[in-house]
């Protein structure tokens, strides 16, 4: 059993509040244990750094520091969080001034960013510490005949200094998907366009376009479905998507809940049901 | 030797009807510009590209790799090799530009572009001395606001690959914005200017910004257009733009994260676009697939602390909004019409008493134990 702290962003709540509970069941089947880290906070959505960089960052030393504080690497399972605190972690780590400045008021709190926990993302988790062949053998439900569609999501590829593949031709979550069984589709038009989940809330026309393309061509190469690590490219999928004027239906599936069907969880616990994009391949 | 196989785009507006696509086979040593100069020389004296210094210097040798945007005299043929482990390279030109010949791209529009947001400085008189016998001092403190964006070299890389670009023809391109943010972090600069340019930035798509962060992955000089876009958005704000809908999005960022640590999802079309019936027709969305809805986030345990932390840090830096307390009332009141307590206790006391999450838990452990196997 490997233990990670899990940090959960805003990705868990509302809708989503019994997501935790899948992901820690489906992470059991691999050996992982997920500690919730608790008392971490929303990472400011790089929107905070509008505001104020140094907000940001402080934000994140402290949720690093909840997870150091427990000797945990921390799991980031969602691509933004993932990008927003590993570029914390790179300031952080590069400029001891910030470092003294925000331990300063950490302290209040008992907390200090020391930098000795690891950021993982789901995919270089799988790839490095839990292993392909693993998952493979927790499958109990092959997902043979589904054409899944690979779909990263910007900010695990993107930029260089936080990426966790090889940014052009990345090839994590391609084995991930065959090991759960299904036929990987990874070679379609917009594979590399932004989801536009950002700009949904500061200019919708952006993301309207993006989700017309990126479905669309999902849907000229006959997935039965795209599968996404990131829980937010996987909202612009399934919920952005019913605000386009003619919505392709195209549905859509975060990662996890992909695992979770394929070992056995049924389609309500493995969050599949729960789609606004029914998914119908069975 | 050990060989790859190019496949260029070519293409001569005078003489093709249609471009095509034209097979080189190129040693895999050196970089992308070496292979391109072996077929110069050896292979097609008729392919035309862009390069001069051979030294991430000029800025003129970027092109598209397989779909990605690369320097080619900073790209090694080794690296690509690996990346696309021996398959053939598509070298074709930069996008969003008209191809003059082969490779080689008009770039006027982006620098047309960039024009229109003021790339240079407007003397402030009371700092910048008139007459030309005094010099004009910056001292190095105050150049570390600008020190990365003064080494684009216009190399067009970034709008070869901006998301924005690609579907806002407005839109100014990645590397005009940090030009642009350049001169707003320059003492010498006149206010007058910098707020031209922050109205200008917004009707040339500064809120299109999907913040993919592409632009930081493609530059070549470590130059960081998005996190310029950012800083200038935040700048916009500041000066009193808070019509647009990003500046609303914002402003829910920076209130709700004090007030519960968290964003509020369902409370975000509201809020930015007006929008109350999103919320409604989600929640019964969900809620008749048999989800439960949590409208709030669930305060946590350090929160109290983690607010004294965020104040301290927005009462000592430059912000673009102010915390407004009335809405974080409001919020709390949310919370604390929830969790059937005040948020202090809430904060105190969720640990013991998660009576809804228990439900939760219990249930799914249930539908865990029928579904196993
Ligand atoms: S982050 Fe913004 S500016 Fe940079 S490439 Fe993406 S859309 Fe363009
Ligand atoms: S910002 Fe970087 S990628 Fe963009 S034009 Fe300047 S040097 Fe090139
Ligand atoms: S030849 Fe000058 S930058 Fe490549």
């Amino acid at each position: 059993m490997v233990k990670v702290g899990f940090y959960q962003g805003c990705c868990f709540q509302g809708q989503d509040a019994h997501m935790f509970e899948t992901m820690k069941e489906t992470f059991r089947r691999i050996d992982v244990e997920l500690e919730l880290l608790e008392e971490t906070t929303c990472c400011g959505g790089n929107t905070i750094d509008e505001e104020n960089r140094k907000l940001s960052y402080a934000i994140n030393a402290r949720n690093i520091a909840l997870a150091e504080a427990k000797g945990l690497d921390m799991l980031v399972s969602c691509n933004t969080c993932y990008m927003v605190i590993a570029k914390a972690k790179l300031a952080l780590d590069r400029d001891e001034e910030l470092r003294r400045e925000i331990n300063n008021l950490l302290k209040e709190e008992g907390l200090e960013y020391k930098g000795t926990s690891k950021i993982y993302h789901l995919l270089d988790f799988f790839r490095d510490v839990v292993g392909y062949e693993k998952i493979r053998k927790a499958v109990k439900r092959p997902l043979k005949g589904w054409k899944v569609a690979a779909y990263y999501g910007c900010h695990v590829l993107y930029p260089k200094e936080v990426a966790i593949d090889n940014s052009d031709n990345p090839s994590s979550l391609q084995e991930v998907l065959k090991a759960l069984g299904a036929e990987v589709i990874d070679d379609y038009e917009h594979k590399d366009s932004c989801c536009g989940y950002h700009s949904f809330f500061t200019d919708k026309s952006m993301t309207l376009k993006k989700l017309n393309k990126i479905l669309g061509s999902v849907k000229k190469v006959g997935a039965d479905i795209v599968a996404t690590p990131c829980p937010l490219c996987f909202k612009s999928f399934d919920i952005y998507q019913t605000n386009m004027e003619k919505p392709p239906m195209v549905p859509s599936s975060f990662l996890p809940e992909l695992m979770a069907y394929a070992f056995g969880l049924d389609r309500k616990s493995s969050g599949l049901a729960h789609h606004l994009v029914k998914v119908e391949k069975e | 030797m050990e060989t790859v196989k190019l496949e260029v785009f070519r293409y001569d507006p005078e003489k093709d009807k249609a471009p095509y696509f034209k097979e080189y086979e190129v040693p895999v040593e050196g970089t992308l510009l070496n292979a391109l100069l072996y077929i110069k020389d050896n292979l097609d004296p008729t392919l035309a590209f862009r390069a001069f210094c051979r030294s991430e210097v000029c800025g003129s040798c970027s092109m598209k790799v397989n779909g990605k945007t690369k320097l080619a005299c900073k790209t090694p043929m080794r690296e690509l090799y690996e990346t696309w482990k021996g398959k053939p390279l598509k070298i074709e030109p930069l996008n969003h530009m008209k191809v003059i010949k082969d490779l080689v791209v008009d770039i006027d529009k982006p620098i047309e572009k960039m024009k229109t947001l003021i790339p240079w400085l407007v003397p402030d008189p009371r700092v910048v001395p008139t007459d030309p016998m005094h010099e004009s001092i910056i001292y190095p403190e105050e150049m570390k606001a600008y020190k990365d964006q003064i080494h684009c070299m216009l190399c067009f890389s970034c709008y070869s690959a901006c998301e924005a670009v690609e579907d806002n023809e407005r839109y100014r391109g990645p590397f005009a914005f940090s030009k642009a943010y350049r001169f707003q972090v320059d003492r010498r600069d006149i206010e007058t200017a910098k707020e031209k340019r922050i109205r200008y930035a917004i009707s040339g798509g500064l809120w299109s910004c999907v913040q993919c962060q592409k632009c930081l992955y493609v530059c070549p000089k470590g130059v960081k257009p998005a996190e310029d876009i950012q800083n200038l958005r935040g700048q916009a704000v500041r000066k009193g733009f808070t019509d647009k809908p990003g500046a609303k999005k914002l402003k829910h960022f920076v209130d709700w994260i004090y007030a519960t640590g968290q964003i509020n999802r369902l409370y975000l079309p509201e809020e930015v676009y007006g929008n109350r019936e999103a919320r409604e027709k989600l929640t019964k969305a969900y809620e008749s697939m048999g989800v439960e809805v949590w409208e709030v986030p669930k305060p946590t345990k350090g929160l109290m602390k983690f607010r004294d932390i965020y104040l301290e840090i927005l009462s000592r830096e430059e912000k673009a909004l102010e915390l407004d307390f009335s809405h974080v009332r409001k919020i709390d009141k949310l919370v604390s019409d929830v969790f059937k307590a005040d948020i202090c206790t809430i904060v105190d006391k969720v640990h013991q008493k998660e009576e809804k999450t228990k439900g939760l838990i219990g249930r799914l452990k249930e539908l865990f134990g029928g579904s196993d196997g």
